[in-house]
């Protein structure tokens, strides 16, 4: 009997073992994994890999390439996915025709290729090319596995991920079209009515959530627009679950904050970048881009719930938990641009399960992301009122006390070119066109002799794009690339009837309103379409772009260009800050500054991703430069992640057009990026250490 | 083969050898001497946009045709728009620099205008090309643009002038 027990128990142990190392077996995989569009729902773009590392990251070569010319009837100059690699398959978007590619992760081969035809319906979409990314699913270790995406005509796609072949129990025979069920109607009608998308769908069990994008705001043909309703589906049948209304019906909560039933007319106000889940909690993160009219909102007076607001949904209902706005009735373009990250930090010596939001303006909201509270106090400050006719202001805005803000917002005359006297008293006769003034300095209209604009820092193409912040869980320190230098003119002129019916959309006095497209609008494998006509007329259009505030082609803002800044989430302070990008060659070999001795400018590119591993934090120039030390290309660069020196480059033909993501396979650790842009076409390029090296 | 033949064909393959040797040693010295960079672009003593490779005319013609087909994306003096980078200036040498012609008026030829690259003729797209170099302060000259893209391969972009 004693004998028996004492052999149960041995089994017992034995059984405990096995299963341990099994799982841990499990969780190291997974760790060399990449499931989701940011390693994980948390947003981290973080994985715990050092086999590439400051010792041999000069050493990378390349393993495999992939161009994405021929998914498409056109060559792609701008390839923005991030790939997922799973059991040893990268699947990706790829090419004009958005398709989706899966390629054996050591050597690059094709695997399989799916691509959906959709005609008028992809050539009138408003966001086109390959999109950043696509989502992994399966039903369990060595069940079904699939594939899901969201194509420019806006509906989601259900593949098998070992053959690429459509889920026919999916939706409509593998296919959801996503122009219905929203309810709306999407006018005028299902082909042209505006709404797409660009970035991966999230699936968090068994939940697909898929937001909705539209044009760029700067010029709307009208003030009334289809909305931007947030939707969970199932990802086994396609079946919709639930819809979150970021503006409100009538009766549901934040209608009101839309005076004159504003919110009846007033569209937009969608999800166009990526989300973050909690499984555990069963809350997803939605941040929420802005209403109709980026930057006049005289016909949506009011806060305009849930525009710039981030709300946490519970996973399986779309009930709302919280929210909360980063800014009243919105007028700078502020959308929320990243996923929240979800971090569990230590504050003032107790655990917070936090989430932190990096944004354009250069602020990074914490909260806790059970309750919704501020981490850190939020002020509701006053700022300048505006007097652009017909509008609504609010009187006060929110500022995160902690941390402080590392990308520039506002303008000052500080922040102006200072290379020499001579450059800044330049900049200084330039700006005194133009109406300065901190963050939240309202638009003006556009008069002919004076203010042409508010200067802005921190809003269109500032700080924090789509590509989000990158978060280390283990040190607890948040990393994030931002535009320091990126300035949009905000100036409004009156719109003609046959433009937009809007009282006021971006422009400058003196020059004809010019209607601006949407990021790839009309360029994808669909597009042309015939019926698609011009709204403006050819002559010269106005205002609102980055270009012509320069000197003799220096940016107007001194450096640093371009950012990335460590922020330690437990105590809300900023631990570095480096300039990232190598000096623009226009600066580097301009006349009147020769002789002088300028640090690294960094670079005003506003699509940066940073990767985190183990040891480094690593990321691509935005931009080309022909220097000494290479010839025509970009580095993709590896920083010690405490200190962020510099420890690694190596070379890319062409500039970062996506963010970068790593992986382990058969024991190699691969790094992948996406670069393109100006001469060279879209590519994936993956480097690992030589075989001898590792 | 007897011992004396032996020596004689070792004697004649040193010979041979050390031949042969002096040849490689010669030819690696005269590689050495020669050897340039990698280059990407026209092969050495070709042309280049400084030496007139477009005529005013041709950039009067391109004037209207790019006002009313790029204006509208890289901004109305081709200064660069949300999406697309500036057609003029600093940022524009930069990106072209040490390519040639022929990429840059592929690119033109194949994806521009977005919406219908297709509307325009590959004369219409010369024109505006020659129109951009015009606006960059690049020199005109007495021949029109060629359309044929090796041609135009055959002419490097260069930021700046080239030392004489």
């Amino acid at each position: 009997m004693r004998g028996s027990r004492i052999a149960i128990g041995n089994l017992l142990l034995w059984l405990l073992a096995l299963i341990s190392t099994v799982a841990t077996a499990q969780d190291r995989a997974r760790d060399g994994e990449w499931p989701t569009y940011a390693a994980d729902l948390a947003g981290t773009r973080y994985r715990p890999l050092d086999q590439i590392n400051a010792s041999n990251f000069n050493k990378l070569e390349v393993a495999w390439r992939f161009k994405t010319d021929s998914l498409g009837n056109r060559p792609e100059y701008k390839l923005e996915g991030t790939p997922l690699m799973v059991n040893g398959v990268l699947y990706a978007t790829a090419g004009s025709r958005r398709a989706i590619v899966a390629l054996d992760a050591a050597t690059g081969e094709l695997l399989w290729v799916h691509g959906e035809h959709e005609g008028a319906r992809g050539a009138a979409a408003p966001r086109q090319l390959s999109g950043r990314g696509l989502a992994y699913w399966s039903s369990g270790k060595g069940g079904e596995e699939r594939i899901l995406y969201i194509t420019p005509g806006y509906r989601l796609i259900s593949l098998d991920a070992k053959t690429g072949a459509l889920i026919s129990s999916f939706g409509d025979h593998g296919a959801v079209d996503l122009k219905l069920n929203d309810d709306q109607t999407f006018l005028p009608d299902l082909t042209t009515g505006e709404v797409g998308f660009q970035s991966a769908p999230v699936v968090a069990n068994d939940v697909v959530i898929v937001g909705a994008a539209f044009r760029e705001g700067f010029t709307p043909k009208s003030m009334r627009n289809n909305k931007g309703y947030v939707r969970g589906f199932d990802v086994r049948t396609g079946k919709r679950l639930w819809i979150f209304h970021t503006i409100p019906k009538k009766g549901e909560f934040g209608y009101d904050t839309w005076l004159n039933g504003s919110a009846e007319y007033t569209g937009n106000t969608g999800m166009w970048t990526q989300l973050s889940v909690d499984r555990e909690l069963g809350l997803a993160y939605l941040p929420i881009e802005s209403p109709t009219g980026d930057f006049y909102g005289g016909h949506r007076p009011g806060n305009d719930l849930f525009g710039e607001t981030l709300v946490c949904v519970d996973l399986k209902t779309g009930e709302r938990k919280w929210h909360y706005q980063l800014v009243h009735h919105p007028l700078w373009d502020m959308d929320i641009s990243s996923a929240p990250i979800l971090a569990d930090i230590m504050v003032n010596g107790k655990p917070v399960k936090a989430v932190a939001q990096p944004t354009k303006q250069g602020f990074l909201y914490v909260f806790d992301r059970v309750t919704g509270k501020p981490v850190w106090p939020i002020d509701e400050r006053p700022v300048e009122k505006g007097n652009t006719p017909g509008e609504w202001y609010s009187p006060t805005q929110p500022f995160p006390s902690k941390p402080p803000a590392y990308s520039r917002n506002g303008v000052s005359i500080d922040d102006l070119i200072d290379f020499t006297p001579a450059l800044r008293e330049q900049a200084t006769k330039i700006v005194s066109k133009y109406h300065l003034g901190p963050v939240f300095t309202p638009p003006v209209m556009s008069q002919i002799d004076g203010p042409l604009a508010t200067l802005t820092l921190g809003t269109a193409g500032g700080g924090t794009n789509w590509p989000g912040a990158s978060y280390d869980p283990e040190t607890h320190i948040l990393y994030a690339f931002a535009c320091n230098a990126c300035l949009t003119p905000l100036g409004l002129v009156q719109a003609p009837k046959e433009v937009s019916d809007m009282n006021y959309v971006a422009g400058t006095a003196g020059q004809k309103v010019q209607m601006r497209t949407g990021p790839g609008e009309n360029s994808g494998a669909d597009s042309p379409l015939p019926s698609r006509s011009r709204q403006a007329p050819p002559a010269a259009g106005g205002g609102g772009t980055y270009g012509p505030l320069n000197i003799d082609g220096l940016p107007l803002i001194k450096p640093p260009y371009g950012t990335i800044t460590a922020i330690n989430l437990d105590k809300g302070e900023i631990v570095w800050q480096i300039a990232h990008g190598e000096t623009p060659d226009l600066v580097r070999n301009h006349p009147a500054l020769k002789g002088l001795n300028i640090p690294r400018t960094g670079q005003t590119t506003y699509n940066i991703g940073t990767l985190i591993t183990k040891t480094l934090v690593i990321a691509g120039d935005g931009q080309v430069t022909t220097t000494e030390e290479h010839p025509r290309g970009a580095m993709l660069r590896a920083y010690d992640k405490a200190t962020g020196k510099e420890v690694g480059a190596v070379y890319l033909p062409a500039q970062q057009s996506g963010s970068p993501m790593t992986y382990m396979l058969n024991g190699k650790q691969y790094i992948v990026v996406a670069v393109s842009g100006g001469a060279y076409s879209g590519e994936y390029i993956a480097f690992t250490l030589p075989s001898q090296d590792e | 083969m007897n011992r004396v033949n032996i020596r004689i064909a070792a004697a004649a393959l040193l010979v041979i050898a050390l031949m042969a040797l002096g040849v490689a040693s010669a030819a690696l010295q005269a590689q050495n001497e020669t050897e340039k960079p990698a280059q990407t672009a026209a092969p050495s003593g070709a042309r280049s946009v400084w030496d007139g490779v477009y005529t005013e005319d041709q950039a009067k013609r391109g004037e209207p045709l790019c006002n009313a087909e790029c204006t509208f994306c890289h901004g109305v003096k081709l200064t660069g728009g949300e999406s697309a980078p500036p057609l003029v200036g600093g940022e524009f040498l930069s990106n072209w620099n040490g390519l040639t012609l022929g990429a840059l008026f592929e690119r033109i030829r194949l994806t521009m205008p977005q919406d219908t690259p297709s509307r325009l003729s590959r004369q219409q797209k010369a024109d505006i090309l020659a129109y951009i170099l015009s606006i960059n302060k690049f020199p005109a000259g007495k021949a029109e643009l060629q359309q044929k893209t090796e041609l135009l391969k055959e002419i490097k972009f260069e930021a700046n002038k080239p030392k004489e």
